[in-house]
């Protein structure tokens, strides 16, 4: 029983992971109608942008982690608006595009492991006691991924529905011609997503190569897919429904973990996968919304 | 010196033929039906493996484990393998190929990649691992008792063989009414479907036939280099995969055959002669994989159809002159 409590504390910490992730896959998503498959690299990417501020620099990992997210917005503007954004603009988002999320995957993996090499790194944290929570047994840095995660999600909820940019995105992921005719900017607003997308991706990949302690530039890539698992639990596109799969995916890998060998615990994320596209292939979510 | 240079272009012809099965597949499932198939590699693999246990002798030792061990010869460790590879393809068809956005099936098959390579690195009693298959038999190597250094002069022919056989395979496919529907089915799913084809029915057959090809590629590859490990089949092997596709020309033989030319060999082993930095032995292998990753993006933005296009066919135009057409058209008007 203790060990069962305990593992749902450690879901807790790869659902906040989960989260981040699978947030900025659906927002792009949203907005350009395509499955970014290079987003695993972008989080690798910010796992080590992160890790040369922290180790590199000398850096504290927190604050290091906030600016390699900053700093995401550089590679992520360019790869959207240079090499992603005339594909779409030409012809709309035909099947190509696929294909050039994950060319742009093995050249930006690549340029990594250029940059960084293979081998495995780790962060520079110090010793961290664990504390006993109630039931759980976590981290300090393990309870800061999840105030991370609150934080941000509470921060899109409040975008999403407080702020004119918010009404935009949404309108936008619900049909972006109609979003267009009245008067939105859909180019602007996409190439904002983009960024947010990409911040995210940085803030997920920061935080997951710090709660896997050491990893090296397959760190996302791995990931990838718990994430594509999350995001189709919760219909793809919708911010909301990738929270609500972050959790469920997060919980239900880590408490697998108890009755089956962990090696196999994110194998388990493919079976709800399978699952949901055989029954519902919207999205288990959109069984509770109107509409 | 000139043993050693005729033995590198002979092991250069091996790999090349061998990628033309894998592009020639692909071409099928990709080409001619736009399946995503981004786990491809995964059945190249499970092509290999199985081949593997089916020429080897059964073994539970530590260091060696492996399922079967069958000890059978050359011919039935491919279809073996061919085998193996074209079940899992149906099977995971089955599941994955269905009236779904393309996209959905592209995450599901990189996550049967992911699923795939994590159980065969874990599970050691399946394949033996990390470590992956060693010290499979080649082909007729006892019975002809060559110098393992000639050996590679008698896998040429037995490459080129199964590789003939499988080209016409694919060429007859290509200019089938089978073929042709499955175009259809790439263009406008509905469309076909209007018209009565059984769009599933169709991908799914395509989806099979592609991956029966990439388990012949998988057995050929383990039988020539007699070892196979979770490391010959990263993602990224996929992905060069079509690569070689895109650049050679989608939907047609001679593309496919090209695009393995050209990729397989002219950028892999051409970036292979570049010299290496003694501290930084992931730099070649870095630096293929991004010149291939610009290729392709370059190519689809330049030239999406490639460099040999698939062909446009007329079907009506080619019946009547068009002298006739024009007096029925004025008798009917």
């Amino acid at each position: 029983m203790e060990l069962f409590l305990n593992s749902i504390g450690f879901g807790l910490v790869t659902a906040s992971i989960l989260a981040l992730a699978a947030v900025g896959l659906t927002l792009q998503f949203g907005m350009t109608n395509y499955v970014n498959f290079a987003y695993g690299d972008f989080m690798t990417l910010g796992a080590y942008l992160t890790w040369t501020l922290n180790v590199g620099l000398g850096w504290p990992f927190w604050p290091a982690l906030f600016v390699g997210a900053l700093l995401m917005a550089i590679p992520v503007l360019f790869i959207s608006q240079f090499v992603l954004e005339p594909f779409t603009r030409r012809s709309g988002p035909t099947f190509h595009i696929l294909i050039v999320t994950f060319a742009v995957s093995l050249i930006l993996s690549n340029l990594i492991l250029a940059i960084w090499g293979g081998d495995f790194q780790n962060y520079n944290v110090g010793t961290d006691t664990p504390i006993n929570l109630g039931p759980f047994i976590l981290s300090v840095q393990q309870l800061g991924i999840i105030a991370l995660a609150v934080t941000c999600m509470v921060a899109i909820h409040l975008l999403l529905t407080r702020t004119k940019l918010g009404k935009a995105m949404r309108a936008i992921s619900d049909d972006k011609n109609l979003a267009a005719v009245t008067g939105i900017d859909t180019r602007r607003i996409t190439t904002i997503v983009w960024v947010l997308s990409g911040m995210l991706a940085g803030l997920a990949g920061g935080v997951l190569a710090l709660n896997v302690a050491s990893f090296d530039p397959n760190v996302g890539v791995t990931f990838l897919f718990v994430i594509f698992a999350a995001v189709v639990f919760g219909g793809i596109g919708r911010p909301y429904g990738a929270m609500a799969g972050a959790l469920v995916i997060g919980l239900v890998v880590e408490v697998s973990a108890v009755f089956i060998p962990s090696a196999y615990k994110l194998d388990v994320a493919f079976l709800v996968l399978m699952g949901v596209l055989l029954v519902r292939p919207a999205g288990l979510m959109s069984l509770f919304e109107r509409g | 010196m000139p043993h050693d240079l005729n033995y590198y272009l002979a092991t250069l012809a091996v790999y090349f033929l061998v990628y033309c099965v894998l592009t020639l597949g692909l071409n099928i499932t990709f080409g001619m039906a736009g399946i995503f198939d981004f786990s491809y590699i995964t059945f190249m693999a499970i092509g290999a493996y199985f081949a593997g246990v089916a020429v080897l002798p059964p073994s539970n030792q530590p260091g060696l484990q492996w399922i079967l061990g069958l000890n059978l010869g050359f011919p039935l460790d491919l279809l073996i393998g061919a085998a193996a590879a074209g079940v899992m393809g149906l099977l995971i068809g089955l599941l994955a190929i269905r009236r779904i956005r393309s996209d959905y099936l592209a995450m599901v098959l990189v996550a049967v990649w992911t699923i795939a390579w994590s159980v065969t690195s874990n599970m050691i009693g399946l394949f033996n691992g990390q470590q992956g298959l060693i010290g499979v038999p080649q082909p007729f190597e006892t019975q002809l008792g060559v110098n393992p250094n000639d050996y590679v002069f008698v896998f040429i022919p037995i490459a080129a063989v199964v590789l003939a056989i499988l080209f016409t395979v694919a060429y007859c496919i290509e200019r089938s009414p089978f073929g042709r529907a499955l175009r259809a089915t790439r263009e406008d799913q509905d469309v076909a479907a209007a018209f009565g084809k059984r769009t599933v029915r169709l991908r799914l057959t395509a989806m099979t036939i592609g991956c029966l090809y990439a388990g012949v590629a998988g057995a050929l590859t383990i039988e020539f280099l007699s070892a196979m490990s979770p490391n010959a089949w990263a993602i990224v092997e996929t992905v060069i995969i079509f690569s070689a596709l895109i650049v050679g020309g989608r939907g047609n033989v001679f593309g496919a055959v090209l695009g393995a030319l050209l990729v397989r060999i002219v950028i892999i082993e051409g970036t292979g002669l570049l010299p290496t930095l003694p501290d930084h032995p992931e730099l070649i292998g870095a630096t293929r994989n991004i010149l291939i990753g610009l290729l392709v993006i370059a190519v689809l933005y330049f030239r999406p159809q490639g460099v040999i296009p698939e062909r446009r066919r007329r079907y009506f135009e080619a019946r009547k002159p068009a002298a006739d057409t024009s007096q029925e058209v004025a008798k009917g008007g």
